[in-house]
């Protein structure tokens, strides 16, 4: 099916698929198939940061005083992140939106995919601090044998959906050969394409930021490098949101609240999907490894950072319907905790503490209560 | 936000029972009687802190954003209505 950029048909959005039924045309949001859509955008944008509002200055001091293995720590992870940002900050946007039918879930995904811009941003911000020129660790991304093997696994699920919605809304269904290569297109496999992406999408915001994410934690618990400790804070929590949003769409799935194919699909690709969770998992576990390669760093070494990523696998997969495959039961890392809470009361606007707070927010609710005391 | 004046007996599956706390969350008060819970956000959009709620009634203070079941509940942004018998992943 052709793609629209205003459908020009009358569609009633409220009983269209999330995903594969007919193109959104007006951008709504006082009606929603899936509220909770909405409600994510709400949230994530009262989250709005900016990279240039944390004060990263003394780090540069720190990272002076760093040892050469937690240089290699800090700098590898800010690689990392970086790779996983830029992939995030536009996949989404060119994976899902072709193919997206509720304008609430197509609003969510570019506010998700613009959040992950803002972390894109806040690296060079990091980095443009530490170093006068950081080309070399930008450059080193594309070519850094380990960062590149995640890479391929991560975007070979959105480039494989990519390419099969192009052939499908320029060619239609049918077998279809490409530079010699024989593609099917149908609905099913379609379906089971955007399926296995959004688990892989899953898996991606579930674990793979958890490792770097205690790195940076470890230094601020030592009182190094606390600018950056103070984004990444930012950053997780947006991640979070984000994780929230993809558990949220393999549940509907599955439990056949949203398209009847997705939930036969989910239940016939259910070993596979766990098999992209899994090896997700243990991609984060080589990568501890190549971290600590040449000496680990006080408050961190391989085997904790292992089992903290099997305590947190656990719980992302139980949180889509899949049993705990560790036997880790306890937080190996429990400080971790305090950088992973959001500071939601807000005592007054001006504090920089406070990380959540909407801007022009009045109280209008008044109870009758409310001038019983009052007398003329 | 109105939270509950009330206290009411938790009872946590093969832990034990507490109390809970006037103006505090359901986490707040199980935190309070030592009893692990995990939680990360404390807001109700990760998820990290849902639990089984077998029996018993809870008000959310705050709209639960993370994905819970039907049985579930999330207690860092929730507080009890009456009593309540819950089973948290230990």
């Amino acid at each position: 099916m052709k793609y629209t950029t205003f459908n020009q048909q009358s569609i009633n959005p409220l009983v269209e698929p999330m995903f594969f039924g007919n193109p959104v045309n007006v951008a709504r949001y006082d009606q929603q198939k899936h509220a909770i859509f909405e409600k994510l955008i709400e949230k994530q944008i009262s989250f709005f940061w900016r990279p240039e509002e944390v004060d990263v200055t003394r780090d540069r001091v720190d990272f002076q005083k760093l040892t050469d293995p937690e240089k290699h720590i800090f700098i590898s992870n800010l690689k990392y992140q970086t790779l996983l940002d830029s992939v995030q900050g536009r996949s989404p946007n060119i994976a899902f939106l072709p193919i997206v039918s509720l304008p609430e879930l197509e609003t969510w995904v570019e506010t998700w995919s613009f959040f992950e811009t803002i972390h894109s941003r806040s690296y060079t911000h990091i980095l443009r601090n530490l170093f006068s020129d950081p080309s070399d660790i930008f450059e080193d991304i594309v070519v850094n044998d380990e960062i590149k093997r995640r890479a391929s696994d991560i975007s070979k699920y959105y480039d494989d959906l990519i390419f099969a919605t192009q052939l499908w809304q320029t060619q239609g269904e049918g077998v279809h050969t490409v530079d010699g290569e024989v593609h099917t297109i149908n609905m099913y496999e379609l379906k089971k394409k955007l399926f296995l992406c959004m688990n892989s999408v899953n898996a991606l915001e579930a674990i793979r930021f958890y490792v770097s994410f205690a790195c940076t934690f470890a230094f601020a618990e030592r009182k190094l490098m606390e600018g950056n400790s103070k984004i990444i804070r930012l950053i997780a929590r947006d991640e979070n949101l984000h994780l929230s949003s993809t558990q949220h769409i393999l549940n509907l799935w599955a439990r056949g609240k949203d398209d009847p194919d997705m939930a036969q699909i989910a239940e016939e690709c259910q070993e596979e999907a766990k098999a992209i969770f899994m090896n997700a998992v243990d991609q984060e576990k080589q990568w501890a490894d190549y971290l600590f390669q040449n000496g680990s760093m006080i408050g961190l070494n391989k085997d904790i950072l292992c089992q903290y990523i099997e305590y947190i696998a656990n719980q992302r997969m139980s949180a889509i319907g899949f049993d705990m495959p560790f036997d880790v039961t306890s937080n190996p890392l429990p400080w971790m905790n305090n950088y992973l809470n959001s500071d939601n009361v807000q005592v007054a606007p001006q504090e920089s503490e406070i990380s959540s707070y909407l801007v022009g927010q009045i109280d209008s609710a008044v109870s009758e209560d409310d001038f019983a005391d009052f007398e003329l | 936000m109105s939270k509950t004046e009330d206290a009411f007996r938790i009872d946590v599956v093969d832990v034990g029972c507490v109390n809970s706390r006037p103006d505090k969350t359901l986490l707040e008060s199980l935190e309070a009687d030592n009893i692990p819970v995990h939680a990360h956000c404390r807001e109700g959009f990760c998820g990290a802190c849902r639990t089984k709620l077998l029996d018993g009634e809870v008000n959310y203070t705050t709209d639960p954003l993370a994905f819970i079941d039907d049985d579930e509940i999330l207690p860092c942004c929730c507080v009890p209505l009456s009593a309540l018998k819950i089973k948290v992943p230990l």
